[in-house]
């Protein structure tokens, strides 16, 4: 579904790559969690696959198709094929949760009547029922991502993004958007989840990809989050850090 | 679905900008005004040089019965008189100043000036009798005019010798000064419309990033993002055309009206050359604020 070939991703030629001959595939309907620590490329994983940056070398192939090829017009087609949650939700403060996620349905051009029979539906996967009408600062953090949960996947794309969905919410609250993710991946849609939380991870013992430094240390199914452990000689001092570094550190969780 | 869903998307894209997009409208209001006035100012000479300029270079009227000049004492001029003077116009003395002439009687300068001034009430009140014959001369050299004017205005039968030139290309150059004046007036204004749509797309873009972030993620087209900020920059530059264009006729109107009862011999344009004006002013305005919204967006807004 997802295949990497050899691919770096240079955004300032004097830093290091941000990935560096990257070379993975990940297999439709498979749920894989990108970890690493911020910098190591997770971030910049994600948006290669959206088209939202092109590699500097290598290939990435979506869907079997090299989205190097994908003229600029047809890009909106590929990114329908591709829901993306993030960890600050990105809901609209002044549509209600229906209006939200009809949205993504509307703008693409879909029906009235469509949008009236699956939104309803998709608000019961992410366990939203009867809250259509509620205004998203009503809601929890965790009901605002499930908000944004179905906003993705309201269009069934084949592929769901998620970057630090989890990032924003308590343990147990966590835990239920896990269920929520793991529910729509069962429905056989691939899911990649690039995440810091080790308690998630361990707990859903799932594929793990870790990232150090744009490179893949480890590609392992079932895995546990390990990379916590202190690596010697790996960590640097903060004044250290490149500008664009500290950036994408700062500023950079797309 | 999606024609609604646009639609609805200007609208609140015009809500949320309410007092830029009411600035880009008067901008553009006083913009297209200069440039549809100074359009304008050039129909108005053209219809004034439509029928003195090209046509009459030097005219030697000819008495009629109400004429008062001390060479027309005998009344008005004689047809015997009338050919005394085509002959002299004919002579080789004269005739190598003069490239052709002809001669106009009182019912052809009739019928001229009826159709001059069909959007002026004096039509009603002028009769055959009180315009004079005369005749047109076309100069080769339109300076020489000074020796026409002494070989024929002391001529029995002559009421007077003019070279309306001279006092027309007065009126012209001023009218040309003005139509520059206002073009220029009209390209800066231009100017402060078009920048201040591209900082109104601007911010309109930037208000809602937050949706068009989402638009993109979820696959919508380009069309459908950009279209409700290059359709709200055009639908203000339109609504402000159309002012200058309304403010026009008003103008026309006042032309036709107060100002054609004091200056009964001028030709005005009509209300009616408004309708020339208004649809480049409009397309004017229309495709500029397209343009400049379109490359606003390149820059400010990815898709």
């Amino acid at each position: 579904m997802i295949r990497f070939e050899n691919v770096t991703k240079v955004y300032d030629p004097n830093a290091r790559p941000a990935l560096d001959d990257v070379s993975l595939e990940i297999e439709r309907g498979e749920f894989t969690f990108l970890v690493g620590a911020s910098g190591s490329g997770k971030s910049t994983f994600l948006r290669l696959i959206l088209k939202e940056d092109r590699a500097t070398s290598g290939s990435v192939y979506v869907a079997g198709q090299n989205v190097a090829n994908i003229s600029s017009w047809r890009v909106p087609r590929l990114r329908r094929g591709i829901g993306v949650v993030f960890q600050d939700f990105r809901l609209l403060p002044q549509k209600n949760v229906f209006a939200n996620v009809a949205f993504a349905m509307q703008v693409i051009g879909k029906s009235r009547s469509i949008i009236r029979e699956t939104v309803p539906e998709v608000l019961k996967t992410v366990g939203l029922e009867g809250k259509e009408k509620r205004m998203p600062h009503e809601l929890s953090g965790g009901e605002q991502q499930r908000v944004a949960i179905a906003r993705a996947v309201v269009n069934r794309p084949g592929i769901l993004l998620a970057d630090e969905p989890t990032g924003n919410l308590d343990p147990i609250t966590s835990m239920g958007i896990m269920g929520v993710l793991d529910k729509i991946n069962q429905n056989g849609t691939t899911v990649v989840m690039a995440t810091h939380d080790d308690d998630i991870v361990n707990e859903m013992r799932k594929r793990v990809v870790e990232l150090r430094n744009g490179v893949v240390v480890r590609d392992e199914a079932k895995a546990l989050y390990t990379s916590m452990i202190p690596v010697v000689g790996e960590s640097r001092l903060l004044k250290d850090a490149s500008d664009e570094e500290l950036d994408r550190a700062t500023g950079g969780q797309q | 679905m999606r024609l609604a869903f646009i639609l609805g998307e200007i609208g609140s894209g015009l809500r949320r900008n309410l007092s830029m997009v009411v600035s880009v409208i008067l901008v553009t209001f006083v913009s297209l005004t200069f440039v549809g006035a100074a359009g304008m100012l050039q129909m108005q000479i053209n219809q004034m040089k439509g029928y003195w300029y090209d046509k009459v270079q030097v005219a030697i009227f000819l008495c009629n019965e109400s004429s008062t000049a001390a060479g027309c004492a005998s009344g008005a001029v004689t047809d015997e008189q009338r050919d005394n003077l085509g002959k002299m116009l004919e002579s080789p003395a004269v005739k190598q100043y003069i490239s052709d002439f002809q001669f106009e009687s009182q019912a052809e300068a009739f019928q001229h000036f009826k159709d001059q001034f069909s959007n002026s009430p004096i039509v009603d009140s002028v009769t055959q009798d009180q315009l004079p014959a005369s005749f047109r001369i076309n100069m080769k050299d339109p300076e020489k005019y000074q020796i026409i004017s002494e070989t024929f205005s002391s001529q029995p039968g002559v009421e007077t010798v003019s070279d309306q030139r001279q006092v027309l290309e007065r009126i012209f150059v001023w009218m040309n000064g003005a139509s520059v004046v206002a073009m220029g007036i009209a390209v800066v204004m231009i100017v402060c419309a078009v920048l201040l749509i591209t900082t109104t797309i601007r911010l309109s873009a930037f208000s809602r990033r937050r949706e068009t972030g989402i638009m993109r993620l979820v696959g919508a087209s380009k069309t459908v993002i950009q279209l409700p900020f290059i359709l709200e920059g055009v639908i203000a530059a339109v609504v402000g055309a159309l002012l200058a264009s309304g403010t026009l006729w008003l103008v026309t109107l006042w032309l036709n009206g107060d100002l054609s009862r004091q200056f009964l011999n001028t030709p005005f344009i009509s209300s009616a050359q408004v309708l020339v004006v208004a649809p480049v002013l409009i397309a004017l305005g229309g495709g500029l604020a397209g343009i400049a919204s379109l490359l606003t967006l390149r820059r400010y807004l990815k898709v």
